[in-house]
């Protein structure tokens, strides 16, 4: 990843095709991230989404009101949807823990159009076939230009279009901002990152693109291939003081109560005190979520890692007023960022 | 013949004996951050003789002493302890098919270590769940069994249900666990030994140091409980007590080696095998040669585990992948052990 | 000191063994005839304490054998069972030393002294060249001598075997009841044995007892009790008792 905008998003992005566009007939046929080919009504207004990202981007699109029904996940876990969009919590929940969707209810909710995880395939041909409503399967696996194009269609479908564009523009532009600010930094002088996910300090991503956004380097980057990303891999404590990360960043969106890996368990481990992370201090909590990312979130978290690994050439930058600005131009609720810093107990400069 | 048959089978006892030592001592110089031999030495060497402390980089001093040397002890106690624990059992279940985790065990610690990961926080470390439910799971099949006659089907029947039940149990804390501590809850039934430090170590190995000692003292009386249970009390044997007492001992240190290590399969039932193949069945061999050759099978396959690959591999997967074929080869040759 | 049962009740599923009183004496040999299904096996498997007896029921002189604890009792009774069924393959001399059970403490391993009263029993049995060999490469009658010598290792005074001549040929058969009378003889054991060949029964036996359905129909000297019409009650068909050669023969 190198730090000129231009090259931020490889052209073309083979996981999104769009078939044909026919405006005549008012179908749109899209082609989803399993690559299934769906046709979808040009006027949709009762939509099911099994997917948090897409839920979260609904929101962001203005379309919340249309929802019908959301995900065991975004129901049961996800203390995030509360802050985006109170009505999130009034729907009902469509899926099991496991993901299967409850067929009475979906048929119940009578939606014109539903967006399912492609994390179980079969999920979403066996509900497109038992329901008649078109499926959709969208998920950003982890990549901006994902997420980016998630955005764009689910724009398209719900006749969104310019208030994606819209969102697009904005994530793109304050991406940009960072870009410019670090593209003299050559690779070599880039912070050494290690990432710790899964409630285990020896779990890590072998991609997580925040962290390359923001000019760092992912220490476990190259392990084992790329579309493991935030899935990760397990690595030996040794692998680690080998690699003498400078900054360590630990799995923040977990609730503080449930967190397992805490910046004090790692900066009080007598095994790791010889880490230059460990010595500096300079081991924090980072917002990463699963593959189901918050688009507000990840650009807010981008600008926080900037901020951490650059602290004078971000000096200037106001992370909480920027984060709160973040929100309000995807969700329209302010100091949202204000009330996620006070569920995950971290205060708005750099935190531990 | 036979002379030779017996210096052949002394020959052999002697290497099983010195295996774990070498392989300790080779796996203290295996890592992924290159190690000199003789700083490996100065490191050790530092903890009696302070002034050896400032020759050695610190990252080295403390990936030798505590990285290295704690996760090579948990591998040494954790193998000899799944390894006795199945040969234990297999005498005196008089089954040599018996496993280390026959009695519910394996389901009991995963089900405790799935509650404490997904409900309850870090005061409860998946450790003590883990320890904690593999006792319950055993307590409960000897209680229930001891209510019919505690005869050996009835125990490995009783096993076999409380085994399902914590399995069921196990199955409904995953449908409702967050996908967050499912991830945790995956790696940790998969086996790993590469987050062992000094204070993992501080229970559990006094815990299997003392079942390891209790069945070793038992190790001639495991013959004699290993006749038919009827010959035994003719023999004067307290069959009840005393089964109690091997049941008890090898799930302590079942359970202790695997609420720190994770479930680790195979083990108890290979080695045993093998031991029985090299030196007879007598467990008063038996039993000490099982704990030196599951200890070194434990240390080598975690030698293999950090060294094969750069990630980490768990390692119940190499004793999954070494021990089928192993046991296979032993199915065609056992013929002489047992009957 | 002579091994007294007295009214000694034992139901099992739908069988009930009653015995009023027997008594055997030491330096006697009795054997322990009847029908399938008669008792004799429970009967041994109570003296042997297999089977849980209550108290004042056997009595060994004075002593009541059920006030013992186990290692006690076994110290003055052994038992032969009639088969084995090995799952290991001790060495004979392995598998004759786990009869030092009863002299052992629970943690103790086998002292020099054990492993001589092992080699007596084997010696005794005649199987010393054998004792480096595992026990599944023994045949059935080299593996009922084995059994007897764990008994014999054990050292108790009481002696009892289940059925110790099924399955053998005539030769090894009349080995095994020699071995057995020198036992009685030499040793002055008190050895009980159930035997299904009535003819060796008579020929060996200092006493015989005669079971069936759990009832103890006749006990007493071959001499004084053998009459045909006993025969028949205790077998359900005729028989006839043929001299020869100053021995009873059985006939049926």
């Amino acid at each position: 990843m190198r730090g000129r905008a231009g090259r931020l998003f490889p052209l073309p992005w083979p996981l999104f095709l769009l078939l044909a566009l026919q405006l005549i007939g008012q179908e749109l046929t899209v082609k989803d991230t399993l690559g299934r080919t769906v046709v979808v009504p040009a006027r949709v207004s009762r939509v099911l989404s099994l997917q948090p990202e897409i839920t979260r981007i609904i929101a962001a699109l203005g379309a919340d009101d249309r929802l019908v029904g959301r995900d065991d996940f975004i129901a049961r876990f996800d203390y995030l949807s509360s802050i985006i969009s109170p009505r999130l919590s009034q729907l009902p929940a469509a899926s099991a823990p496991d993901g299967t969707p409850d067929l009475e209810l979906v048929m119940r909710l009578n939606p014109d159009l539903i967006f399912a995880s492609p994390s179980e395939a079969s999920i979403s041909d066996y509900l497109q076939s038992k329901t008649g409503i078109p499926v959709l399967a969208f998920a950003s696996m982890g990549r901006f230009s994902g997420l980016l194009e998630e955005i764009r269609w689910t724009g398209a479908v719900l006749g969104r279009k310019d208030r994606a564009d819209e969102l697009i523009g904005y994530f793109r532009q304050t991406l940009g901002r960072v870009q410019k600010a670090i593209a003299d930094i050559p690779a070599g002088r880039r912070p050494r990152v290690y990432l710790s996910f899964w409630s285990s300090f020896t779990r890590t991503p072998v991609f997580y693109e925040p962290v390359n956004a923001a000019g760092g380097r992912n220490l476990a980057e190259g392990l084992m291939p790329a579309y493991l990303g935030t899935l990760g891999t397990e690595v030996s404590l040794e692998k680690i003081l080998g690699w003498d990360p400078e900054v360590i960043l630990l799995h923040g969106s977990y609730l503080p109560a449930e967190r397992k890996v805490t910046t004090s368990s790692v900066l009080d481990d007598p095994r790791l005190r010889s880490v230059r992370a460990v010595r500096d201090k300079r081991v924090y909590y980072t917002l990463g979520f699963w593959y189901w990312w918050d688009p507000a979130l990840v650009l807010v978290e981008t600008l926080m890692l900037a901020k951490l690994f650059y602290p004078q050439r971000f000096r200037a930058l106001d992370l909480r007023s920027e984060a709160n600005a973040v929100f309000k131009t995807f969700y329209g609720i302010e100091g949202g960022f204000d009330t996620l810093g006070r569920l995950l107990d971290i205060p708005d400069r750099p935190w531990r | 013949m036979k002379e030779n048959r017996r210096k052949r089978r002394a020959a052999l006892a002697a290497v099983i004996v010195a295996l774990p030592i070498i392989l300790f001592f080779v796996s203290l110089n295996v890592g992924s951050y290159p190690i000199p031999l003789r700083d490996v030495g100065k490191s050790l060497l530092s903890l009696v003789v302070p002034s050896f402390r400032s020759e050695v980089p610190p990252a080295v001093r403390d990936i030798i002493l505590l990285i290295r040397l704690p996760r090579l002890l948990l591998a040494v106690a954790a193998g000899a302890s799944l390894a006795v624990s199945g040969a234990a059992l297999q005498a005196l279940f008089k089954n040599p098919l018996v496993n280390e985790y026959i009695l519910g065990l394996s389901s009991g610690s995963a089900f405790g270590a799935a509650l404490s990961l997904v409900f309850l926080g870090r005061a409860f470390p998946p450790q003590a769940g883990a320890f904690l439910f593999a006792v319950v799971a055993v307590l409960a099949v000897l209680l229930m069994a001891g209510r019919l006659e505690a005869s050996l089907v009835s125990l490995l029947l009783t096993g076999v249900i409380v085994s399902a039940f914590f399995s069921a149990l196990l199955m409904l804390v995953e449908f409702l666990a967050s996908p967050y501590a499912l991830q945790s809850l995956f790696y940790w039934l998969m086996g790993n030994l590469s987050l062992a430090g000094w204070g993992d170590l501080a229970l559990s190995l006094p815990l299997m140091a003392a079942g390891l000692a209790l069945l070793f003292l038992l190790r001639w009386r495991l013959n004699v409980l290993s006749m038919n249970e009827e010959e035994a009390r003719a023999m004067g044997v307290d069959v009840r007590r005393e089964k109690w007492l091997v049941i008890l001992a090898a799930t302590l240190i079942t359970a202790a080696a695997t609420s720190v290590a994770g479930i680790i399969g195979w083990l108890g039932l290979i080695v045993p095998h093998l031991v029985r193949m090299a030196a007879g069945v007598d467990n008063r061999s038996v039993i000490p040669l099982s704990a030196a050759l599951g200890a070194s099978f434990l240390l080598a396959a975690d030698a293999a585990a950090r060294s094969l690959t750069s990630i980490e591999i768990p390692i119940g997967i190499f004793t999954s992948l070494i021990g089928i074929p192993v046991f296979l080869a032993l199915l065609n040759k056992s013929k002489k052990v047992w009957l | 000191m002579s091994l007294r049962v007295e009214n000694l009740v034992f139901t099992n599923r739908n069988f009930t063994l009653r015995v009023e009183k027997l008594e055997f004496e030491s330096g006697r040999l009795a054997a322990i005839v009847g029908p399938n299904g008669a008792g004799k096996t429970t009967l041994l498997k109570c003296l042997a304490a297999i089977h849980p007896v209550s108290r004042r029921v056997i009595f060994r002189g004075r002593q009541d054998l059920a006030a013992l604890h186990p290692a006690e009792r076994a110290r003055l009774i052994s038992y032969v069972p009639q088969e084995h069924s090995p799952v290991f393959s001790y060495t004979v001399r392995d598998f004759v030393l786990t009869g030092r059970a009863a002299h052992l403490a629970l943690f103790s391993l086998p002292s020099a002294r054990d492993e001589a009263a092992a080699e007596e029993a084997l010696e005794f049995v005649g199987l010393e060249p054998f004792a480096g060999r595992p026990y599944s490469q023994l045949s059935s009658g080299e593996r009922r001598l084995v059994l007897i010598a764990r008994a014999l290792a054990q050292k108790a005074e009481v002696l009892l075997l289940d059925e110790p001549t099924t399955f053998l040929d005539p030769k090894h058969e009349w080995a095994v009841l020699e071995l057995i009378r020198r036992l009685t003889d030499e040793r002055k054991l008190t050895v009980l044995v159930t035997l299904h060949n009535l003819d060796m029964a008579v020929k060996y036996s200092d006493t015989l007892v005669f079971l069936k359905g759990g009832r103890v129909t006749a006990a007493g000297r071959p001499d004084d009790i053998l009459t045909e019409r006993l025969l028949r009650d205790v077998y359900d068909m005729p028989m006839k008792i043929v001299p020869c050669d100053g021995r009873k023969l059985i006939v049926r």
